[in-house]
């Protein structure tokens, strides 16, 4: 963008430039144009003083006068010489004789004045035009004159008949004058349009060498495909949901190399993109974006693209090479995907495509992936980018799902869930199935709970009939960060952290009960509950019971779904864990109630807790809170 | 700076040479309108013609008056000595007088015309009771630099 704003910025400073020296040629040109039409009217306003001496002196006739009175002839011509400035090269007055020829009448000149009636050609039409038509003309001089810039001729008129013209040459060395009064000022408009016109060059200059630069830079030498440079400008200029994208390998290329040289390894790619090219549209960019890998940009609105992308896969399958009278095929690995209309971003479909290619390639290679909206989202959410942007944005939001007390059929509890808002769609949950995995033991996990702990408390405060319980990892618990975060959180809502439950997951075996226990007297310090999850199954099994101090047991979704397909067995086994949790005084939570059937069986098992779809979805907490106040 | 010096050179060259031949070019009009002959022999002391009709395929320098069809008269002692000349050739083949100064065709009745200057425009003027003298008929292109008298 800025380097667009100094574009700019260039070319308006040049177009300005070029401006203010036009505008400094067009004044001065002008400045110089009124000098000289304030001498020429000058000029006018001597012949008309002339003309009207003239028509004075010589009474009835001009042309009797000055023959029968040579003494008038010589005052006039004394008079003429003392107009006879350094502006004025010749004042002059001639007649036309009865044969049209012009003859001198009079001479300002000093020296070798024109003999009266001596013959003269005035090497101009305009001359007889003054005659005929007696109005003054401006003739600028032209070849066959020499030191004549301007001429002036007046008519002397008397009784409207042209009698005689005056002609007043303006000296060719004043007029050079009039031009170089502003010569100053013109060398620099010349010195400035020099500039300029160096400057204009030295752009073209630029812009030629700006030019071949980036063509080496946006286009790839041996393959002429394009480059990445490419790729990020045209997707700066062009939407990526507009398009389509392949990523190509080809495999095991090294051994080409290894066996025939570089040089026929180069050939052999050479063929590659060509056989490559032939097969897509023009509209398609072919991308080198390494050594021998390609990524494939297809416009939308070109021919099916899995079609397309099947046909590429074939095709450079298919093709065979000649190098050294060997013909072998190249195998080839591909990924492909229709890129889902949104914001996305180039870098996130290399990024999908990339991990696909290598999922491609650790099984076996010579395959065609493709990918389609699902697998993008997958992907995308489960990018760390992603998470982190969101986190910081804090697009995260828990959902509740209700546990229902089976005796009241009333909700005495929230489970609070977590789900990511779509960056694109904000109606839009992202489970936490795509990005926990990513960001466990990370900082952003830390920043995921302390979000969550801030809502829940939150929900808490507004509420203070509900209860909610949150999932924590018992590998949470070993996290001193982790542990800081919650007690300090508790510390600050003391007064209603005993209507919060800590669901305790367990992914691994506790190898010290010792320090669990210890852990979970912290949290119950607070009026805290601690929950064991999946009780039943892995590692959450009945040495929990002995070992450590808790207070709910949330049995197993899986032994509860169990219940449909092996009833009979599975309630002994749910009896058992019943028996069990009155002797110890736990409560009791059956989970994944999601058929009315299975509900009914829990409730004759006399478990006191439900939870599960058929109970109630996770929804936003004012969904249920509204249901409740109906 | 040698180029731009050699340049200067052929600049200069080149304008004298364009100037010299708008010269020639003038003078051959002239000559033919009159002299009849293909080839006009023209007498001239004037060294600067002399050099400009060298380069002329029309023109060839005669090297005495009496052997030339034209003279061309540029100073007032040559015009001087070919008046002397002519007084004494009365009854010869009197070759055409043009001269470049009209007070050389009021000096010598034997000008037929001349070529020079007045007030910075070039002037060309023929008498026409001369040029009869010699039986030349001009062109129509020159009639309008005709008159009957001085």
């Amino acid at each position: 963008m800025r380097r667009a704003y100094f574009d700019r910025f260039i070319i308006f400073l040049m177009a300005l430039l070029i401006v203010f020296v036009l505008f400094l040629q067009i004044s001065t040109t002008q400045s110089t144009e009124k000098l000289k039409n304030e001498e020429i009217q000058r000029a006018e306003q001597y012949a008309s003083k002339i003309a009207k001496l003239i028509q004075i002196r010589t009474q009835n006739s001009l042309e009797i006068t000055l023959k029968e009175h040579p003494e008038v002839r010589r005052h006039l011509n004394e008079t003429l010489h003392a107009f006879l400035t350094k502006q004025y090269q010749y004042i002059f007055v001639l007649q036309k004789d009865e044969k049209g020829k012009y003859r001198f009448l009079l001479d300002a000149s000093e020296d070798e004045p024109e003999e009266y009636q001596s013959i003269f050609f005035p090497k101009s039409e305009m001359f007889d035009k003054v005659y005929a038509f007696q109005k003054m003309q401006i003739i600028e001089q032209h070849e066959g004159v020499e030191e004549v810039w301007l001429s002036l001729v007046y008519p002397i008129l008397r009784e409207n008949k042209t009698e005689a013209l005056l002609v007043l040459d303006l000296s060719e060395s004043y007029g050079e004058h009039l031009n170089n009064f502003n010569s100053p000022l013109m060398r620099v408009v010349w010195m400035m349009q020099v500039l300029l016109i160096l400057s204009i060059l030295l752009l073209i200059y630029l812009v030629y060498s700006y030019s071949k630069l980036r063509k080496i830079l946006l286009f790839d030498s041996l393959t002429s495909t394009h480059t990445k440079v490419f790729l990020e400008e045209f997707f700066n200029r062009n939407e990526v949901d507009s398009y389509n994208a392949i990523l190509i390998d080809m495999d095991e290329f090294a051994q080409i190399n290894n066996k025939y040289g570089y040089t026929s390894g180069n050939l052999v790619i050479k063929e590659f993109t060509e056989t490559m090219m032939n097969v897509l549209s023009l509209n398609s960019k072919v991308i080198r974006t390494a050594g021998t890998e390609f990524l494939v940009i297809v416009p939308k609105d070109d021919s099916n693209f899995e079609t397309l992308a099947k046909k590429l896969f074939t095709t450079l399958q298919e093709k065979k090479y000649l190098l050294k009278n060997e013909v072998f095929t190249q195998s080839v690995s591909m990924s492909a995907m229709i890129i889902p209309e949104g914001n996305v971003s180039i870098h996130d479909v290399q990024r999908i495509l990339d991990v696909k290619l290598l999922e491609i390639k650790s099984k076996g290679k010579n395959a065609l992936g493709l990918l389609g909206l699902d697998h993008f989202n997958q992907m995308k959410y489960g990018n760390m980018d992603y998470i982190k942007e969101a986190l910081e944005e804090e697009r995260l939001v828990c959902i509740y799902q209700p546990i229902i007390d089976t005796k009241t059929k009333k909700i005495v509890k929230y489970e609070a869930l977590v789900r990511l808002i779509d960056k694109e769609n904000g109606e839009k949950f992202i489970s936490p199935a795509h990005f926990m995995d990513v960001i466990k033991g990370t900082s952003q996990y830390i920043k995921m709970s302390k979000l969550v702990l801030k809502q829940v408390f939150t929900v808490l405060h507004q509420y203070p009939e509900i209860e909610i319980s949150v999932n924590l990892d018992l590998d949470d618990l070993y996290n001193a960060d982790m542990m800081k975060l919650i007690t300090q959180k508790l510390y600050r809502n003391k007064m209603i952290a005993n209507r919060l439950t800590f669901e305790i997951l367990e992914h691994n075996e506790i190898s010290d009960y010792g320090q669990v226990a210890l852990i979970f007297q912290q949290l119950k310090t607070f009026g805290s509950k601690i929950a064991i999850d999946d009780f039943g199954s892995g590692y959450a099994n009945y040495v929990y019971l002995i070992k450590l101090d808790v207070d709910i047991l949330k049995i197993d979704g899986s032994l509860i779904q169990e219940l449909l397909h092996d009833t009979e067995r599975t309630k002994v086994m749910l009896t058992s864990i019943k028996h069990l949790a009155e002797i110890y005084q736990y409560e009791v939570v059956a989970e994944f109630v999601s058929s009315k059937e299975i509900y009914e069986i829990v409730k004759a098992l006399e478990i006191e807790y439900v939870q599960g779809y058929y109970l109630g979805e996770p929804k936003p907490l004012e969904v249920y809170m509204g249901t409740e106040r109906n | 700076m040698r180029k731009i010096f050699i340049l200067l050179i052929f600049l200069y060259g080149h304008l004298y040479a364009l100037e010299r031949e708008s010269t020639l070019k003038m003078y051959h009009g002239i000559f033919s309108a009159l002299s009849s002959k293909p080839m006009t022999s023209v007498y001239t002391t004037d060294r600067e013609y002399r050099k400009v009709f060298t380069t002329s395929k029309r023109i060839f320098l005669a090297k005495k008056p009496e052997e030339s069809d034209i003279i061309l008269i540029t100073n007032r002692s040559t015009l001087g000595s070919i008046i002397k000349r002519n007084s004494l050739n009365k009854h010869g083949q009197k070759p055409i007088l043009f001269v470049t100064d009209y007070r050389f065709l009021k000096d010598t009745k034997d000008a037929v015309g001349a070529f020079y200057w007045r007030k910075g425009r070039s002037q060309l003027l023929f008498i026409k009771k001369r040029l009869e003298q010699h039986a030349i008929h001009l062109p129509k292109a020159y009639q309008n630099y005709m008159i009957d008298a001085l």
